[in-house]
Parts: C-alpha cells; sequence; structure tokens
C-alpha cells in the first residue's frame, strides 16, 4: 500500500469537497457526481440543519452598555488615521499670555473637532461669545430697553 | 474600523455587527448559553482594548469592504474560549437544544423528517472534538471560507480542507447508520 498516493487522494478529494462546499454554502450548488452521494447529503444536512443561536436583547444590551462605558474610558485615540473624518484642529490662540485661563503660563490645549468637542473647547468658546457680545454696539432701541431695565432691576 | 480604532466610542457597531457570530461560536464551543455569554463579554471587551494593536490585513485587491477585523475577533474568541475550557476542565455532557421552529401544517411530515436530520446532524457534529469539529462549525454555520479558517485555527489552507474532509465523513457515516442514536 502506498500511503504517500493516499494521502494525495485523501488531500485531492478534500480539495474537491471544499469546492462543492463553496457553491453550497453560495446557494447555488454545483453538481458534484464525482463526489460520494453520502457526502453531498451529509453537507446539506449540515447546511441546512446546524442552528444558529442569538444571544438574548437584554445581554446585547446589558454589554454594549459596558463597552460604550469601556470605550468612554478610553478616550479618542491620541494619534489620528490620516485620512480620516475626525481631526485634532488647534483652537484659536487667543490673546492671552498671563495665563488666566487655566493657571498656566502660555498653556494652550487643542480641541477634538469632528469627533468629540471637548469641555475645554466649549469653556473657550462660551467667554468668546461673551466678549463678542459685550464688545457689540446694540443697535436695537427695543433691546436696549429691555437691559435698561435688567440693570433697574438687579440695582 | 479605522473609526472605531481613532475613537473607541463607535466600537459599537462593529460590535453590533459581529455579535451574534461570537456569542454563537462561543455557544458551540462551550455548550452552554451563560458561559458563552461570559466568553462573548471577555472577547468583546479585549477586542476593544486591543483595538489600536490590531493590523488590517485585507488588501486593496480583496474589495472595498474585505477586512481581516473577523479573524482577528475570532482568534481572540478562540483564546477565551480556551482558557474558560482550561479552567472548566470538562464540556457539559447534555447537548444543546435544536432551536425549534414551528412547522407549517401542510408540510408536516417532510418538517419532521428534516428536522430529525438537523438533529442527528447537529449529534454528529458535536461528537466531532478538536479543531475538526471547530472547522465544520466555521465552515457550516458561519460560512466561513477555508483561508478565514485557516487563518483562525493558525493552520494551513490544505489542513483544514483535510479536517473539514473528515469531519464531514464521520458526520455521513453517522448518518448513514442504521441505529444512529439522534440526539
Amino acid at each position: 500500500m502506498n500511503i504517500g498516493a493516499t494521502t494525495r487522494d485523501g488531500e485531492n478529494e478534500a480539495f474537491v469537497v471544499d469546492g462543492y462546499l463553496e457553491s453550497l454554502l453560495s446557494r447555488t450548488p454545483a453538481d458534484a457526481t464525482d463526489l460520494a452521494p453520502e457526502l453531498r447529503e451529509a453537507a446539506a444536512a449540515l447546511a441546512a440543519g446546524l442552528p444558529r443561536y442569538h444571544p438574548s436583547f437584554r445581554f446585547e444590551e446589558s454589554l454594549a452598555q459596558r463597552l460604550a462605558e469601556a470605550a468612554a474610558a478610553m478616550g479618542p485615540a491620541a494619534e489620528p488615521v490620516a485620512g480620516a473624518a475626525s481631526a485634532v484642529t488647534p483652537f484659536p490662540r487667543a490673546p492671552i499670555t498671563d495665563g488666566a485661563l487655566d493657571g498656566r503660563a502660555g498653556a494652550f490645549r487643542p480641541a477634538v473637532i469632528g469627533g468629540v468637542l471637548t469641555s475645554a473647547a466649549l469653556s473657550l468658546a462660551g467667554a468668546a461669545y461673551v466678549a463678542w457680545r459685550r464688545g457689540r454696539p446694540a443697535a436695537d432701541p427695543m433691546a436696549r430697553a429691555i437691559r435698561a431695565a435688567a440693570r433697574r432691576r438687579t440695582a | 474600523m479605522d473609526a472605531a480604532r481613532i475613537d473607541p466610542a463607535r466600537f459599537d457597531a462593529l460590535y453590533r455587527k459581529y455579535l451574534a457570530q461570537v456569542y454563537n461560536f462561543a455557544v458551540y464551543e462551550l455548550g452552554d448559553h451563560h458561559e458563552a455569554e461570559d466568553a462573548t463579554e471577555r472577547t468583546f471587551l479585549s477586542a476593544l482594548a486591543g483595538l489600536t494593536g490590531f493590523e488590517e490585513r485585507a488588501r486593496p485587491e480583496d474589495g472595498l469592504e474585505a477586512s481581516t477585523f473577523r479573524i482577528w475577533l475570532f482568534q481572540i474568541a478562540r483564546n477565551v474560549v480556551a482558557e474558560r475550557r482550561r479552567r472548566q476542565r470538562r464540556r457539559p455532557e447534555a447537548p444543546l437544544e435544536i432551536a425549534s421552529e414551528a412547522p407549517d401544517p401542510a408540510d408536516l411530515e417532510d418538517a419532521v423528517v428534516r428536522r430529525e436530520l438537523a438533529t442527528a446532524a447537529w449529534g454528529a457534529v458535536d461528537r466531532l472534538t478538536g479543531d475538526r469539529r471547530r472547522a465544520v462549525v466555521l465552515r457550516f454555520v458561519h460560512e466561513m471560507t477555508t483561508a478565514e479558517i485557516a487563518s483562525i485555527l493558525g493552520r494551513s489552507e490544505g489542513a483544514v480542507r483535510v479536517l473539514i474532509h473528515r469531519g464531514l465523513r464521520r458526520v455521513a457515516g453517522e448518518l448513514r447508520a442504521p441505529d444512529r442514536d439522534p440526539r
């Protein structure tokens, strides 16, 4: 008995079976008359009969929550992948040199725009908006009257 | 995939896409729904933690949507399951119940025959061992290609083809046996 030839025969048949399974699982079973009928029947039984299990909705949502918490704890990656939708964009430098914002002289913190808007960016944007509103002349007489009434109430 | 690497909060889309597959794999491996839930949880938490280390190996010629993420995820799942089995030191004896479906009354006899055949097939697969069983399940349940299975099991494609062929022969032998034991 030639063991080498037997092994090669086995490998060849395995190759034929693989081709047939590929066609079977693509829902276009090939006409594999060179394949033993019992193998074709077994393949059909396995393709149609093996059940698929799905986790419960409760488990799915509970794990989703855990993953969201873990992801939030990790934070966004420091180095973005090139060509990605999010990018680290430097927030325009404010003309502040005395470290009034966070106590560190010349401190500057980049904000992630497009992915996550950080709380630091929100507070900077808020400060800029207030400064802009204060510097803008109140041209509308109605607005001036309302502001005057408000000042009187607080006084 | 890239979006999830930049911002882990976007991992949710990958999680929803692959949850059922990982869970299914774990159920077949561990034979217990609670154990499968634990293994699934550990798999996804490990994947999230190691996401920045994932290296995409799909080539542009493989197609726009091609990704090796599923292979990487199943490699993690396989390790998690192996660890749990080492701790268990045994597999539960009770086979999983086959998901039942309500047969059409007009097709009742046919449905009964199909169900009996499915039960027998599942029993035969359940009696396969090791990577032979794993390869058959990945091929028929997850409909993975031989190349994908080879990557997950850390074997050559030829070896996987032989594993599946032998597994199929074994199943065929059991299905043809006159005194088969439909579990």
